[in-house]
């Protein structure tokens, strides 16, 4: 009972929030209702007594990556602003893309409906984690710090050209 | 009602030693944050050749300002609480809560000590014996950031902004380094409960020596303070603040809210000192102390009651957290502040790579010695 809550309590604030973040002009503000819908997605991983996924939720997309967004909005002063409504092109191709999201969502959902969550990930010691994700899953981690490296490349380029401007 | 009460028994006694605890434990904290103020001021004083805060009195009584702490917060109770007009209410509001919420929720996973028997049951001295302790404490210290961050953005101020986004940056920063030393710690100890760990610590090495984190992982320990250091914001790392250039991210916050923040600050400290001791210092363990009581190397023995077993144990933490809170008070009022870059390339180019390093020779020495 106390579980079924839960998901429905986290679920609904996620959704929610996600809502409003789509709703909302200014950037911060944007990015707080984003970090709302990402604390809410822990929770509900917790609530599924997903221990490890959901404080990987916290510490990778809370902890780091909207911490990195907001770095980011800093630095770019118009963020600090209200944007202009976008034109109707994008609008169009925005709805398109979330339809096509939304679409994709519900086929998974619906591909997942009736077959048992597996929970041999939670309730694992380092031992079996590390298993996991040097075992079976150690092909798309390999592929995963390929995509790290890429991004670390880019990102010295880019600050490798400003120093030869000057 | 009866029935119902006999029915859920267990989960009654859960939630009231539950309860009990976080009460006494986050009291204890609270009142020692407290303490720190007047410690921290005292300290300063000392080591600039004051006598410091010494006036505040009761009927007369100051006993060296102990009364300082209770004065203060009277003092912080009664001041306007002012909000700048153009300020983003809401999220001003928020901010001191997102400072001091996650750093307090932190406590729940540190064990304060092992067990005592009361009425016969098992009472567990922590709030919550989490699987991945480890995780939970990076989690939510790094959470810890948005409070800097919505105060500084909420105040609409460019100095409290400035401030703001050193902290977002050198917060983002250290909080890596932080992750990557307690690596080293997971892989020997194998597990993310901080109180599996604690009690891994009460093995002996060679038979004589207490397998505490400092002798296993002593670089670990360095890098894991310095990063704590940065973590909390305090000198040498108190770019956020730097009263002399920006004053900081709190600066249009008084009365309780900047209360909150300063609260927290100290709060920090004593969650650093407990997190150094329980990791890297066996926390609760004494060592050569077991369940029956002393059992040296040389072969004497001491028997011990249970309950001061258990009250010797719950002393060990205690002084521990003393001695390390006073470090970092010592620590701020001894180092100059950091310039920006030198800052940051001490994260990216220094402590990271040790770190990683640190990593990479805890593993070998592991498959050297056939511990994997």
């Amino acid at each position: 009972m106390i579980v079924t809550a839960s998901v429905y309590l986290f679920g609904g604030l996620a959704a929610l929030a996600t809502l409003l973040m789509l709703f909302q002009r200014n950037p911060v503000k944007a990015a707080m209702l984003m970090l709302t819908a990402l604390l809410a997605t822990a929770g509900l991983y917790l609530a599924l007594s997903a221990q490890l996924l959901a404080v990987l939720q916290i510490i990778l997309y809370a902890g780091a990556i909207m911490t990195l967004f907001i770095v980011a909005l800093t630095v770019t002063p118009q963020a600090l602003h209200d944007k202009p409504s976008a034109g109707h092109l994008k609008k169009v191709l925005g709805l398109a893309a979330a339809a096509l999201i939304l679409v994709e969502l519900v086929k998974v959902s619906a591909a997942l409906r009736g077959s048992p969550f597996s929970t041999a990930f939670s309730d694992a010691g380092t031992l079996d984690l590390a298993r996991q994700l040097f075992g079976r899953f150690a092909y798309q981690f390999e592929l995963l710090s390929l995509v790290i490296l890429a991004s670390i490349v880019a990102a010295v380029t880019l600050a490798a050209a400003r120093k030869v401007e000057r | 009602m009866m029935e119902l009460i006999e029915a859920n028994k267990d989960m009654l006694l859960f939630t009231a030693a539950a309860g009990v605890k976080v009460l006494a434990f986050l009291g204890a904290i609270m009142g020692f944050a407290g303490l720190l103020t007047l410690a921290e001021r005292k300290v300063s004083a000392l080591m600039q050749d004051r006598i410091g805060p010494n006036r505040a009195s009761v009927l007369g009584f100051t006993l060296n300002g102990l009364f300082h702490p209770l004065a203060d917060a009277i003092k912080m109770i009664f001041k306007e609480d002012f909000v700048p007009a153009r300020a983003e209410k809401l999220l001003f509001t928020l901010a001191p809560m997102f400072a001091l919420v996650p750093v307090l929720a932190l406590f729940a996973v540190i064990p304060f000590g092992d067990y005592v028997m009361v009425f016969g049951y098992q009472l567990d001295l922590q709030i919550a014996d989490v699987p991945l302790g480890i995780f939970f404490v990076l989690a939510l210290s790094g959470l810890a950031i948005y409070g800097v961050f919505l105060a500084g953005w909420a105040s609409k101020n460019n100095f409290a902004l400035l401030g703001a986004m050193r902290g977002a940056a050198q917060m983002v920063s250290y909080e890596v380094v932080l992750g990557l030393t307690m690596v080293g710690l997971l892989m020997i100890y194998g597990s993310g409960s901080l109180q599996d760990m604690v009690r891994a610590q009460g093995k002996l090495l060679f038979d004589f020596i207490p397998a505490w984190g400092i002798v296993l992982q002593p670089f670990a320990f360095v890098l894991f303070l310095t990063a704590a250091i940065a973590e909390n914001k305090r000198t040498p790392f108190d770019l956020v603040e730097g009263e002399s250039e920006i004053i900081g991210y709190f600066m249009e916050y008084s009365s309780m809210r900047f209360a909150a923040f300063m609260f927290a600050e100290f709060v920090e400290i004593i969650l650093v000192a407990m997190l150094a001791s329980t990791l890297f210092f066996g926390g609760w363990q004494v060592p050569y102390l077991y369940d029956t009581g002393f059992i040296f190397p040389g072969g004497g023995a001491l028997e011990l009651d249970h309950y001061l077993v258990a009250a010797l144990q719950v002393g060990s933490i205690i002084a521990k957290t003393i001695f390390f809170s006073w470090f970092l008070l010592v620590v701020r009022w001894t180092l100059p502040r950091f310039r920006f870059d030198q800052l940051m390339s001490l994260c990216w180019k220094g402590l990271l790579p040790l770190a990683l390093l640190n990593i990479l020779v805890t593993g070998a020495a592991m498959l050297l010695l056939g511990k994997i």
